[in-house]
């Protein structure tokens, strides 16, 4: 499917980013530019080949013991917050 | 004399120094705080200097050589980190308005294992937004001029790192690499810049961008203090689960081991066309140097390697995507105000904290991950991302170090690419591939054109054979006249 403003609209929202409306004609094309590009992969025979999400030390997980550590950091983390309520974050109504 | 640091100066130097107490580390961290009072304004190296905090660290390392604490070699060492480096207590921005003023709860992997070892942080350099750029111009704050020519970009997207190394206004630098982000703007500022093998350093603490291929890497003016900071923060590390053991310090004396008896092995099939003819005499140069110096120089071919930039331009925006869904305005950094429900605080907070690269890759990956696109574009470039890694196999099978350009072109202009960012992500064509391969690259200063730009040339070599990059970079400085040159704004008056 071509990109056109309604793809950037839907993806957006997937995206949960608000993008301007006067922004929307800009994305498309630059989208599009990038898209054409990476079309030359399409060129390329894959058929059999495993697909290479991480190299080498990626591909195993180490374990380690579960052990509890004291992490005392919680009046920092809250003192980020953009909206504090006492030891919440406070966020608009969410139904 | 020039004023403040000197240029003949290295982390190495500094280290002795201090941990002979020939000079103090306040000492040292004074003469690298006044060289950048003069020159980071003009330059814009830096998002975060605090002078004072600067000076009682340096203090407290030379409380603790008093004490007779015995320190690494990096003790009393000025060092730069790029600011997607989490600090405790210390702004870090990512070069974003999504986290002006955050102040994050702890230390990254790499800035414990550097305080320990004694060195004093500079602050923290100016970045492309969430390290998406190879200019530093998408910094939301301000763009980084390159100190070889102020009207030019010093690269990115570690560009404040890059840029305050050579400017001398700090020895040495962290950076972090996902497609080429130390190489590039070392190679463009003319230093040392090591984009370390895949899992060769814990990524504990440094904000995810791709996290199949970012890893943090140094940047140095000359080839033994790259392996020296290199040697500092390498190895497991249980926060970051593909960190490797493997991962081990590079001996000095290693380092100088010359080139007798390697194999190197020059890729003509990918450095083809479209290469500045400076950049191509200068690759035959050191070849040939190379060559005097024992190594047999011979041919490999990455066949694949063309479909890097197509392959990294899909999978790098889909990790982004789901690694940059954090920043929705809850625990921290920006929100967007007036916003009466949840969705829509996400949204605004997201689309007005993220600037326009950010989102553009954030839109990218998301439609390349979504239903019906997957197949076609995602799991295919995952796909084509094992043929380059076979490439760069097979051609490590026959050579020990593949040598080619950083960059196709010397630094360009700032504004140049800035509205075209298909050409922008082209100028990363030689350095991406090592990232989608895994392998350790070290792009390092390879001469001057004639306009007085600097070139860098990378090589790329076999996991966690970091030892044998530094060798072969280190042969080329012993023989390079320009070893240790520095920019006009670093010499005498400098402001």
């Amino acid at each position: 499917m071509p990109i056109d403003a309604k793809v950037v609209h839907d993806v957006a929202a997937l995206s949960r980013l608000r993008v301007d409306p006067s922004d929307e004609a800009r994305f498309v094309t630059e989208l599009k530019s990038i898209l054409s590009y990476v079309e030359q992969l399409q060129a390329l025979d894959v058929s059999g080949i495993e697909p290479t999400s991480q190299v080498g030390a990626g591909t195993v997980t180490p374990l380690r013991e579960d052990q509890v550590k004291p992490c005392d950091v919680r009046e920092e983390a809250l003192a980020q917050a953009p909206d504090r309520d006492g030891d919440y974050f406070r966020v608009p109504q969410v139904v | 004399m020039t004023p403040g640091a000197r240029a003949d100066e290295t982390a190495e130097s500094i280290g002795r120094e201090v941990a002979s107490r020939k000079r103090s580390a306040v000492e040292v961290a004074r003469s690298y705080l006044e060289r950048a009072d003069r020159s980071a304004k003009r330059l814009s190296t830096y998002l975060h200097r605090d002078a004072e905090r600067t000076l009682a660290d340096a203090a407290s390392v030379d409380a603790r050589i008093a004490s007779g604490e015995t320190l690494g070699p990096l003790a009393g060492v000025p060092i730069a980190l790029k600011d997607n480096l989490c600090t405790r207590g210390i702004p870090t921005t990512c070069g974003s308005r999504i986290l002006e003023g955050y102040l994050p709860p702890y230390d990254a992997h790499v800035v414990e294992r550097l305080r320990e070892a004694g060195a004093v942080f500079t602050g923290k350099t100016n970045c492309d937004e969430f390290a998406m750029g190879s200019s530093t111009e998408n910094s939301a704050y301000f763009p980084t001029r390159n100190p070889w020519d102020l009207e030019r970009v010093p690269g990115g997207s570690s560009g404040g790192s890059a840029a305050t190394v050579a400017a001398l206004e700090a020895p040495v630098a962290l950076g972090s690499d996902t497609g080429g982000s130390v190489r590039q703007p070392a190679a463009f500022c003319g230093v040392f810049g090591l984009k370390p093998t895949y899992g060769a350093v814990s990524r504990y603490g440094l904000v995810a961008f791709a996290s199949s291929l970012d890893q943090i890497g140094p940047f140095a003016r000359t080839a033994r203090d790259a392996a020296l900071l290199y040697n500092a923060i390498c190895g497991r590390d249980e926060r970051d689960m593909t960190s490797r053991a493997e991962a081990v310090p590079v001996p000095l004396e290693e380092v100088e081991r010359g080139v007798k008896g390697m194999k190197l092995g020059i890729p003509r099939d990918l450095i083809g066309e479209g290469v500045d003819p400076e950049i191509l005499a200068s690759l035959d140069r050191v070849a040939k140097a190379l060559a005097d110096e024992g190594a047999e120089v011979l041919d490999v071919t990455l066949p694949h390697a063309r479909y890097s930039i197509a392959t990294y331009y899909l999978i790098a925006p889909a990790e982004a995507s789901s690694n940059l869904a954090r920043y929705d305005g809850v625990r921290y950094g920006f929100r967007a105000k007036n916003e009466t429900d949840l969705q829509g605080m996400y949204a605004a907070t997201r689309g007005k904290g993220f600037g326009r690269e950010v989102r553009r890759r954030i839109l990218l990956g998301t439609y390349a991950l979504s239903a019906g696109y997957y197949d076609a574009y995602y799991l295919r470039a995952m796909k084509v991302r094992t043929l380059i890694r076979k490439d760069f196999d097979e051609a490590l099978a026959r050579a020990d170090a593949i040598l080619l350009p950083t960059t196709p072109t010397p630094p360009f202009k700032i504004g140049e690419k800035v509205d075209d960012p298909l050409a922008m992500y082209l100028n990363d064509v030689f350095s991406v591939p090592a990232s989608l391969a895994g392998a350790p690259a070290l792009s390092f200063p390879a001469g001057m054109t004639r306009s007085a730009l600097p070139i860098g040339l990378q090589l790329v070599g076999r996991p966690f054979d970091e030892a044998k990059l530094f060798r072969i970079a280190r042969t080329w400085e012993r023989r390079n006249p320009d070893a240790l040159r520095v920019p006009p704004i670093a010499v005498g008056g400098g402001g």
